[in-house]
């Protein structure tokens, strides 16, 4: 299955997951995602969902200077954010139980 | 090496802008600001060409232009909104470059966010302005004179003046729900908006002086005022002071006091370009006489401060003596 279109769905609550772990810049939550399993999951994709959630009042930014290399926004999750990543991990757990239900009645034992 | 990266770089980050061409600037600006640190560590950690990491710099556009909640171009690359005449000049840069620096302060963003909600006062605003100009302007053609306000007076009718009032207003707000159809017709509606606004102005500083004014609120006097501290020579503020001695050696860790034995503090104002930063002492208490101080120069297009410049002694040109 393309899990492509599967991380379409739920790519907010694993960078907001990501995010509330630890604060990150834009490179920084790619690479953990990727580091986490989710080997698909694009760039672009990462700094436009970490905007969206910025813009939308879940996440906060901050600059971080550095000596060499670039200077750094970093995002941090805010009380809305933790608010949203609480609510979806629920719908995304009542979904996941249902789904593995449905695979599980099909005769597939889970493993 | 490192000139093919960057030079792969910002062709891969022209690209992804070009895709963006269609959005207002500051939300161009806030989505893409750190695309070229983005693609820089993306360029300087993996081998092979950006595009094969990356896609194809449309693809990454469409990608995060999607992700981002952004609607599709409107469009194709022909018929955007362009604004030709300023694009790519040092004008156009240099306030871009402020831009930026506005909008990476979260109160520049929220200010930005805010500033689209009051288009629609200003379209009413714009029509009676432009009655009030057009009054003023053929003033001298009829007697009475001078600047009637509220109201516009139109040929020394004050009722024909209110009708011309709310016929601009309509048409105003027309213009602006419409928006100007070709980029001629743009360029007509910033330029009168610019006059309008030097208008408004011009009003006000009337208002300000005008009898009539003050016959609503007599003995009612705004003076200029002074700030209460700080100090100031030839009518600038000084905000930091670099004391030398008579070698021309920068002195430092210099108290400064003044007739009365009182320390002398300069002006400080918060978000100047060329900031002060105060001393302590042990218990973190300002110790604001202890000249020099550090200062901290603000950069524009970032939005940070780095240190700033000491400024050079010019020595007097012979010996100098005590009277």
């Amino acid at each position: 299955m393309d899990t492509t279109q599967l991380l379409k769905g739920v790519l907010d609550l694993a960078v907001l997951a990501v995010v509330s772990e630890r604060d990150g810049y834009g490179y920084d939550v790619v690479r953990r995602l990727r580091a986490a399993g989710l080997d698909d999951v694009g760039d672009a994709s990462v700094y436009g969902t970490l905007r969206r959630l910025y813009s939308g009042g879940h996440l906060t930014s901050y600059v971080v200077p550095s000596e060499e290399g670039p200077h750094r926004k970093y995002y941090a999750v805010n009380d809305a954010g933790r608010a949203l990543l609480d609510a979806s991990t629920g719908t995304w757990r009542s979904f996941t139980d249902a789904m593995d239900k449905l695979l599980g009645a099909q005769g597939e034992e889970a493993s | 090496m490192n000139d093919t990266i960057d030079g792969e770089v910002a062709r891969y980050a022209t690209a992804v802008r070009a895709a963006f061409a269609d959005l207002p600037g500051p939300e161009r600006e806030l989505l893409l600001e750190d695309l070229e640190d983005h693609l820089q560590e993306v360029a300087a950690e993996a081998g092979g060409p950006l595009t094969e990491r990356l896609g194809r710099p449309e693809a990454y556009a469409a990608e995060l232009r999607a992700s981002a909640g952004l609607p599709a171009p409107a469009g194709t690359a022909g018929r955007r909104r362009g604004r030709p005449r300023l694009r790519g000049s040092r004008v156009a840069r240099r306030l871009a470059g402020l831009r930026a620096a506005a909008l990476g302060h979260p109160a520049g963003r929220a200010v930005a966010q805010f500033l689209p909600e009051l288009r629609p006062a200003w379209w009413v605003l714009r029509g009676y302005l432009a009655v009030q100009a057009a009054a003023v302007a053929m003033t001298p053609l009829f007697a009475g004179g001078g600047l009637s306000f509220p109201l516009p007076e139109l040929f020394g009718s004050q009722l024909l003046g209110l009708l011309a009032v709310v016929a601009a207003v309509v048409g105003s707000v027309a213009l602006g729900r419409r928006g100007a159809a070709s980029p001629w017709a743009r360029w007509l509606v910033v330029t009168g908006n610019a006059v309008l606004a030097v208008v408004a102005v011009a009003i006000i500083a009337e208002l300000g002086s005008s009898e009539a004014y003050d016959d609503y609120r007599p003995g009612y006097v705004t003076a200029y005022s002074l700030p209460a501290d700080g100090l100031r020579a030839d009518g600038k503020e000084i905000s930091n002071i670099f004391p030398f001695d008579a070698d021309g050696k920068p002195l430092q860790d210099v108290y400064l006091i003044d007739q009365d034995g009182d320390p002398v503090v300069a002006t400080h104002h918060d978000n100047e370009l060329l900031e002060p930063q105060v001393p302590m002492d042990r218990n973190g208490a300002e110790v604001p006489n202890r000249y020099p101080q550090a200062q901290q120069q603000l950069d524009q297009a970032t939005g940070l401060r780095y240190p700033g410049p000491t400024p050079e002694f010019r020595p007097p040109p012979g010996p100098v003596r005590s009277p």
